[in-house]
């Protein structure tokens, strides 16, 4: 094996999980509310902040992402309530609603921006030690990661299949006036849609955070259009799709950054997606996912 | 007027010309034909830079410190015509990437996608596009005409500029005005319904992307060979939402709406935020213009979601002639006097 392909695949499955667990928060929001919310990178942003706030108050980081979760959760309902939703009652289309979510992130992260002025900042994080398992070398704060991200992605599942809240996320997702003829409360399931992305949301700002370990107001946005390009690679509003999407787009951003220019890392996984929309505009798993909930 | 207050507002007519292009530009493509264009900057980059490197002179000159592709040293007219060719003609592969097939919410992050892979590029391929330095000292056309007296020039290109705004009004109001206009709208409106009629979807979005590509090239070439320098970091993907809100604000299809929107917005911003004092750390007062425009466009498209100037409805008679008022004027009058006339009999 080349001596870069080991570290370029740990460091693939790490930024795969800070994905996913970005990119189903934001699949699974826009699947129920079918809103495009191009703030979502803004409200990673605020919630690591919070975590940083938590942080220097001379907290742990993993009780600063337990903020962040609580903090994004909250902001996330809010924004909805506050502004999504009054915009949608006013008949803001699709179209519209994409540019008032722009809009949104504008305020967002330029008001952080505005407080903190452009500086670096990074969470005190306690004394990391490298592991190797197989052929990959991690550190501490990686592995936490990483576990961290697998069992978001079995709640998640859980919560999918096993509960009857996921059941009428599904079914929201799929047809929102069908459930509400079939007496989901689909407001409801709304607000948890935006509860939990947001929870999602703003512990994968935190962990992205830890593992750039230095940020600035504008990280989490750049890192956006990455969180997007994982969810339409996967079938927008599936998350396992979004799953999927995120282990191929991680993995290939970081052995693309090992083999070729690091400066092209983002903008490989950016082809895979533009490959993607030519041959299937749909995403990889929508087909599987729709054949599946018909079959229920 | 003292010469440096000449300067500053013969620069700022200048650039007000420039954002009135490239909104004029984005209008068509978002306005009329209803396309989310996240990627708008491209265009204008790529029309600023090959007006550059047309107007150029071969790559050894100035001690051979900046890399490009070209330097042919182009007269005139020639740089800023091959630049709006090259802004229609990007639009292709871009539009075919991003339009075909999509629904409109995954156009719009393919074509934001596009930008960061557009800039991306452009800061990284030094012996191409010479990195984040960009390109500099590009010759000012016709500059030897006026034997460096910079003032006099100065206006010459305010005059310049506003006469090319003048022709991409007629053209711009000639494309909306026509059936290819209404086939636009048509498909903004109700795209199925459109396609129903036989209009092809695709090939009326190339060519809304070509035309607004066009117009969006050509203001980043008056732009570039006014300022002399180009950098890919002027052209990042948030710049294009200034000139989004420009058009929303002022009104969106409408070109006039959209002049005001471009005096509001981008200039007003920027000019009126000169003049604060210099407060907290650097930075601060960006990061307010920007949470401006942020609000700006919340409260527009809550309170006033159709600009300041909305988009005139245009209604057609049955021989697909343009109702203007004066008919329906006369047509009011001959119903009430039909009216007046039953009533007396």
């Amino acid at each position: 094996m080349p001596y870069l392909l080991g570290p370029s695949i740990g460091f693939g499955l790490v930024t795969a999980s800070i994905l996913a667990l970005a990119a189903v928060g934001f699949t699974m929001q826009f699947g129920v509310t079918n809103i495009l919310n191009l703030a979502y990178g803004e409200v990673m942003a605020t919630s690591g902040f919070v975590a940083l706030i938590v942080n220097r108050a001379g907290l742990s980081i993993w009780f600063g992402m337990a903020a962040a979760a609580v903090f994004g959760a909250a902001l996330s309902y809010l924004l909805n309530r506050v502004i999504f939703i009054p915009f949608a009652r006013r008949g803001t289309k699709l179209f519209g609603m994409v540019i008032v979510t722009i809009a949104v992130g504008l305020i967002l992260e330029n008001s952080i921006l505005a407080i903190t002025g452009p500086n670096f900042f990074s969470y005190i994080v306690p004394q990391e030690s490298t592991y190797s398992v197989g052929f990959l070398i991690l550190t501490t704060s990686q592995i936490v990661l990483m576990g961290l991200a697998t069992l978001a992605m079995i709640a998640v599942h859980s919560l999918l299949r096993l509960t009857r809240l996921g059941m009428a996320m599904r079914a929201t997702a799929s047809d929102a006036s069908l459930a509400r003829g079939c007496g989901i409360r689909t407001e409801r399931i709304v607000d948890a849609g935006w509860l939990i992305s947001g929870a999602m949301c703003g512990i994968a700002g935190v962990a992205l955070f830890i593992n750039t370990t230095s940020f600035t107001s504008a990280t989490a946005n750049s890192f956006l259009v990455v969180i997007v390009a994982a969810a339409i690679l996967g079938g927008v509003g599936q998350p396992y799709g979004a799953m999927l999407g995120a282990l191929v787009i991680g993995l290939t951003s970081e052995i693309a950054a090992a083999f070729l220019n690091p400066a092209y890392k983002n903008v490989v996984a950016f082809v895979i997606l533009v490959v993607v929309l030519l041959l299937r505009p749909q995403g990889i798993l929508a087909q599987i996912a729709v054949q599946r909930e018909i079959a229920r | 007027m003292s010469s440096a207050f000449q300067f500053y507002v013969t620069t700022l007519l200048i650039y007000a010309g420039v954002d009135i292009l490239a909104a004029w530009g984005l209008n068509l493509q978002f306005g009329t034909a209803g396309l989310l264009s996240f990627a708008f900057i491209v265009f204008q980059a790529a029309g600023a830079y090959t007006a550059g490197v047309l107007a150029l002179g071969p790559q050894t000159d100035n001690g051979g410190y900046q890399h490009y592709i070209g330097g042919y040293a182009l007269p005139f007219p020639i740089p800023i015509l091959a630049a709006m060719a090259v802004g229609a003609v990007i639009a292709v592969p871009i539009g075919l990437i991003a339009l075909r097939r999509l629904r409109s919410d995954y156009q719009a992050v393919a074509l934001l996608v596009v930008s960061i892979i557009a800039s991306s590029i452009a800061t990284n391929e030094t012996e191409l596009f010479n990195g984040a330095a960009g390109i500099s000292l590009v010759p000012h056309p016709l500059a030897d005409q006026f034997g460096g007296d910079l003032l006099t020039y100065q206006w010459f290109y305010v005059g310049f500029t506003a006469a090319v705004c003048l022709v991409a009004y007629l053209i711009v109001h000639r494309v909306t005005h026509s059936p290819l206009g209404r086939a636009f709208r048509a498909m903004r409106d109700n795209e199925q319904a459109a396609s129903a009629l036989a209009k092809d979807i695709t090939g009326l979005r190339l060519l809304a992307f070509a035309i607004g590509g066009a117009l969006g090239a050509l203001s980043g070439a008056i732009l570039v060979l006014f300022i002399g320098t180009w950098a890919p970091s002027a052209w990042l993907y948030p710049e294009t939402f200034v000139l989004l809100a420009a058009i929303i604000v002022g009104g969106t299809n409408n070109s006039l709406g959209t002049v005001v929107g471009v005096l509001l917005v981008p200039i007003g911003f920027a000019e009126g935020s000169r003049f604060l004092p210099e407060i907290g750390h650097p930075g601060l007062i960006d990061a307010g213009q920007w949470i401006a425009i942020g609000l700006m466009l919340l409260i527009f498209l809550w309170f006033r979601p159709q600009g300041i100037l909305p988009e005139r409805k245009h209604r057609y008679a049955n021989d697909g002639r343009l109702v203007t008022v004066l008919d329906e004027l006369a047509g009011w009058l001959r119903r009430s006097l039909a009216l007046i006339q039953r009533s007396s009999r």
